[in-house]
C-alpha cells in the first residue's frame, strides 16, 4: 500500500500554530506523510502545493473565523483546477452550525476538539483510498 | 484593615524577630513595595474588536463597569503590520481585535476618554501603538510626559509565536530598542519596554522555560541599551514584565516571586542598576488562553478565577482575566464584564490582597521559589552559552523550542498525564454541554466597511504630505534618527502602517516581499 500524503495549512493571517503541530504529529505517528505548508497561505497556494506534492488530503486548521471565508474559496479553486484532493477542517473555532455548513459547502470532514486521534488517522486513510479508487 | 471577625490585619507579616526579607526591600521576592494596599493591581480586560469606533465603544463599557486601567489589542492586520486592504487580511479586518492603520483610527479609539488616572496598555506592535498614543493624546491636549501604561515588544519571539514574522529581527530589535529611548525622552511614566512572556508560553511552556526565554531577551534589549551609551537607571525603571498564569497554582506564585528576585538580583550585580526602581520589577500578568477548553465553557470561569487568585497572591501590578469563552471566539461583552467581576469579587469580596505577600515565610513556597530561581538562572545560563540570542533567533533555535513545547502539551494531554476536566477526565456528552455554549458560539463578522473606507482615504489625502511622512522614515532608517519619532511624522501625515512598513523593510534591502503595501506613486 502507498503511504498516504495530506496537506496541512494555515490560511489567511492567522498565525496559532498549536493545532496543526498537534495532528501533524498524529498523523505522523501513525506514519502518513504530512506536508506542512505553513501559515500565510492563500486558496491559491494551497490549491498549487497540494498538487504539486501529489496530497491525498487536504487539511486546513482553523483558528479565526477566516476559515468561513477562505474555506470555500479553496474548495471553488481545487474545483477550478479540476482536483479532486477532499479538504478536511479541524479547529475549536468551528461551531456545530458552522461544520454543517462547511460541510454543505463541499468539505470533507471536520475535526473538532474531541475527535479523537484514532477516528482523525482512520478518516484520512478513508479518503485516501477513496481517491486512489477514483484516480 | 481588618477580618469579618474584626482581627486588625497588617499591611504584611514577618518573621517576628525580624528575620528575613520583607515586602520593598531587595531582592523584592515579597514585593515591590513595602505597603500595598487593596485593589492595588489595575483591573482590566484586553479588548478591541470592529474598526476604532467600535473598540472605542467597548472601552467606554468596560470603563464604566469599573475597570481602572485599558488593554487593547489589534486585530491580525494591525498585529501583522499590515493593513485592512491587503488581500492576505481582508477575510479577517476586526474579528480578533482593532483594526487600527492610520492616526484618524487611534483618534477614534480614544474619542471621549479621558487619559487622566488612567493607565493605557496595548498588545499592538510598540513603536505604532507609541505614535498612535502620541497623537491622540496631542489631540486630547493631554501631557505626553502624563501618560501611563505599557506596551509590549516581543522583538525575538515575534516571527515564532506571533505576527509580524516578515520584519527582520535586527529591525524588531532596533524598533525595541528605539520605544524605549522614546518613552525615555517624551512619556517618562510609561513602560516603553514591556516583556511579553504570555504569548510564548502559550506554545506550552513550563513557566521554567517561560521566564528563562524572557530573560533571555530582555537580557539582550538592557545589553544592546547600555551599549547605545544609555545610563542603565535612566531606562531600568521603565521595563515592566508580562506573564502568563497557568493552573498549577503554587508553581505560578513562586514564579512570580522567583521573577522579582532574579530581576533585582540581576539589574544591580551584572548591569549595575543602582535605585530601586530600576532593581524591582513591575509586573503584569494575563490567566492562560491556553488552559481554556471548548469543551464545558462554564468550566473557564473557574479556571480564571483561580489563575487570578495565583496572580493576586503573587502580587501583580495589573491583571487581565482571559475570557472564558476565548477557546472560541473573541471574547463577547459577556465574557468580558465576567472576567472584570471576578477580579472585582476577589478584591472587594475575599480580601485576598489585603496582604502582601500571603505565603511569604511558608516552608513550601519559599522553598519551591528557591527552586524556581535555581531552574530558571540554569536555563538561562545554558542558552546563554550557545551565543547571541539574535544569531540563535536566526538560526530557529528558539522555533524548534516552542514546537516542541506545543507537541510536548499535546501529549500530556492525550496520555492522561495532565488531567483536563471535560477533556480528558469527566467528560461530557457532546449534546449534554450545552452551559454559556449560545455565547461561546457568537461570530464576529469582517468589518469590509472599514476596509473600504481605509481604501477611499487612500485616495482623498494628501499625498505629498504623506510621502514627506513616508521620507522621513527612509531617513531613520539610513540614520540613528529615532524610529518612532519618525513614525509619528508619518502616521501624522496620513502614512499607514503597512506603508511605513514596506519603506522599512525596503531600507534594509528586502525589496520583492508579498506583504508589501504598494506605495503612493510619488514615493
Amino acid at each position: 500500500m502507498t503511504q498516504e500524503v495530506v496537506a496541512l495549512a494555515v490560511m489567511g493571517i492567522d498565525q496559532h500554530e498549536n493545532g496543526v503541530m498537534a495532528v501533524s504529529r498524529v498523523l505522523m505517528e501513525s506514519q502518513i506523510q504530512v506536508e506542512y505548508l505553513g501559515t500565510c497561505q492563500t486558496p491559491e497556494s494551497v490549491a498549487e502545493k497540494a498538487i504539486a506534492r501529489d496530497a491525498d488530503v487536504i487539511g486546513i486548521s482553523c483558528h479565526s473565523w477566516e476559515y468561513l471565508t477562505l474555506v470555500p474559496q479553496l474548495l471553488e479553486e481545487l474545483k477550478r483546477r479540476a482536483s479532486p484532493i477532499d479538504v478536511i477542517i479541524g479547529g475549536s473555532v468551528i461551531t456545530r452550525e458552522d461544520a454543517l455548513i462547511m460541510k454543505d459547502a463541499g468539505v470533507a470532514e471536520v475535526f473538532t476538539s474531541s475527535t479523537e486521534n484514532f477516528d482523525m488517522v482512520e478518516c484520512v486513510r478513508q479518503l485516501s483510498a477513496d481517491r486512489s479508487n477514483r484516480l | 484593615m481588618k477580618t469579618r471577625s474584626d482581627i486588625p490585619l497588617e499591611a504584611s507579616y514577618s518573621a517576628p524577630d525580624g528575620s528575613g526579607e520583607n515586602p520593598g526591600e531587595f531582592p523584592f521576592t515579597r514585593g515591590r513595595k513595602p505597603n500595598p494596599h487593596s485593589g492595588s493591581w489595575i483591573q482590566r480586560e484586553l479588548s478591541g474588536e470592529g474598526d476604532a469606533r467600535r473598540s472605542n465603544e467597548q472601552i467606554r463599557y468596560l470603563l464604566e463597569h469599573g475597570q481602572n486601567g485599558i488593554d487593547f489589542i489589534g486585530d491580525a492586520a494591525t498585529q501583522s503590520m499590515l493593513d485592512p486592504d491587503h488581500p492576505l487580511t481582508r477575510a479577517s479586518v476586526g474579528t480578533q481585535g482593532a483594526s487600527l492603520c492610520r492616526k484618524q483610527d487611534y483618534l477614534e479609539l480614544f474619542e471621549g476618554v479621558s487619559f487622566d488616572g488612567i493607565s493605557v496598555s496595548t498588545s499592538v506592535p510598540a513603536p505604532f501603538a507609541l505614535a498612535g498614543l502620541t497623537l491622540a493624546a496631542r489631540e486630547k491636549d493631554f501631557p505626553l510626559d502624563q501618560l501611563r501604561g505599557s506596551v509590549l515588544q516581543p522583538p525575538l519571539y515575534m516571527e515564532d509565536c506571533a505576527y509580524a514574522w516578515h520584519v527582520p529581527v535586527e529591525v524588531r530589535i532596533r524598533m525595541a530598542l528605539d520605544s524605549i529611548e522614546y518613552c525615555t525622552r517624551h512619556m517618562p511614566r510609561y513602560y516603553g519596554y514591556l516583556e511579553d512572556t504570555y504569548f510564548f508560553a502559550e506554545s506550552g511552556l513550563t513557566p521554567v522555560e517561560e521566564i528563562a526565554l524572557g530573560f533571555i531577551q530582555l537580557r539582550l534589549i538592557v545589553r544592546r541599551m547600555i551599549e547605545r551609551g544609555v545610563d542603565v537607571d535612566s531606562f531600568a525603571p521603565r521595563i515592566a514584565m508580562l506573564v502568563d498564569c497557568g493552573m498549577d497554582f503554587y508553581e505560578e506564585v513562586a514564579k512570580i516571586r522567583a521573577t522579582r528576585r532574579l530581576y533585582a538580583k540581576m539589574m544591580r550585580d551584572e548591569f549595575s542598576a543602582k535605585n530601586d526602581r530600576s532593581q524591582s520589577l513591575t509586573i503584569t500578568s494575563h490567566t492562560s488562553g491556553l488552559s481554556l477548553t471548548a469543551q464545558q465553557p462554564a468550566n473557564n470561569i473557574v479556571r480564571g478565577t483561580m489563575q487570578a487568585l495565583s496572580l493576586i497572591m503573587g502580587g501583580v501590578q495589573a491583571l487581565e482575566i482571559s475570557a472564558f469563552d476565548e477557546a472560541f471566539r473573541t471574547p463577547s461583552k459577556e465574557a468580558h464584564l465576567l472576567g472584570l467581576r471576578t477580579q472585582q469579587i476577589a478584591d472587594l469580596e475575599s480580601g485576598v490582597a489585603r496582604v502582601a505577600d500571603p505565603f511569604g515565610g511558608s516552608y513550601f513556597m519559599e522553598q519551591l521559589t528557591d527552586e524556581m530561581e535555581s531552574r530558571i538562572r540554569s536555563r538561562i545560563d545554558e542558552i546563554e552559552v550557545l551565543g547571541d540570542a539574535e544569531e540563535l533567533c536566526r538560526q530557529g533555535f528558539f522555533r524548534d523550542i516552542f514546537h516542541r513545547a506545543m507537541e510536548d502539551s499535546h501529549r500530556l494531554v492525550e496520555n492522561g498525564e495532565l488531567p483536563i476536566v471535560g477533556v480528558n477526565v469527566h467528560q461530557l456528552a457532546e449534546e449534554d454541554d450545552t452551559l454559556l455554549r449560545d455565547v461561546a458560539s457568537g461570530k464576529i463578522d469582517p468589518v469590509h466597511e472599514h476596509t473600504e473606507r481605509v481604501e477611499k482615504f487612500r485616495q482623498s489625502r494628501d499625498i505629498s504630505k504623506t510621502c514627506e511622512g513616508l521620507a522621513r522614515i527612509k531617513q531613520a532608517m539610513q540614520s540613528s534618527d529615532n524610529l518612532v519619532e519618525a513614525i509619528v511624522s508619518a502616521m501624522d501625515a496620513d502614512a499607514t502602517v503597512g506603508e511605513i512598513v514596506t519603506v522599512i523593510r525596503r531600507s534594509v534591502g528586502i525589496e520583492s516581499d508579498p506583504f508589501d503595501q504598494p506605495l503612493p506613486e510619488e514615493m
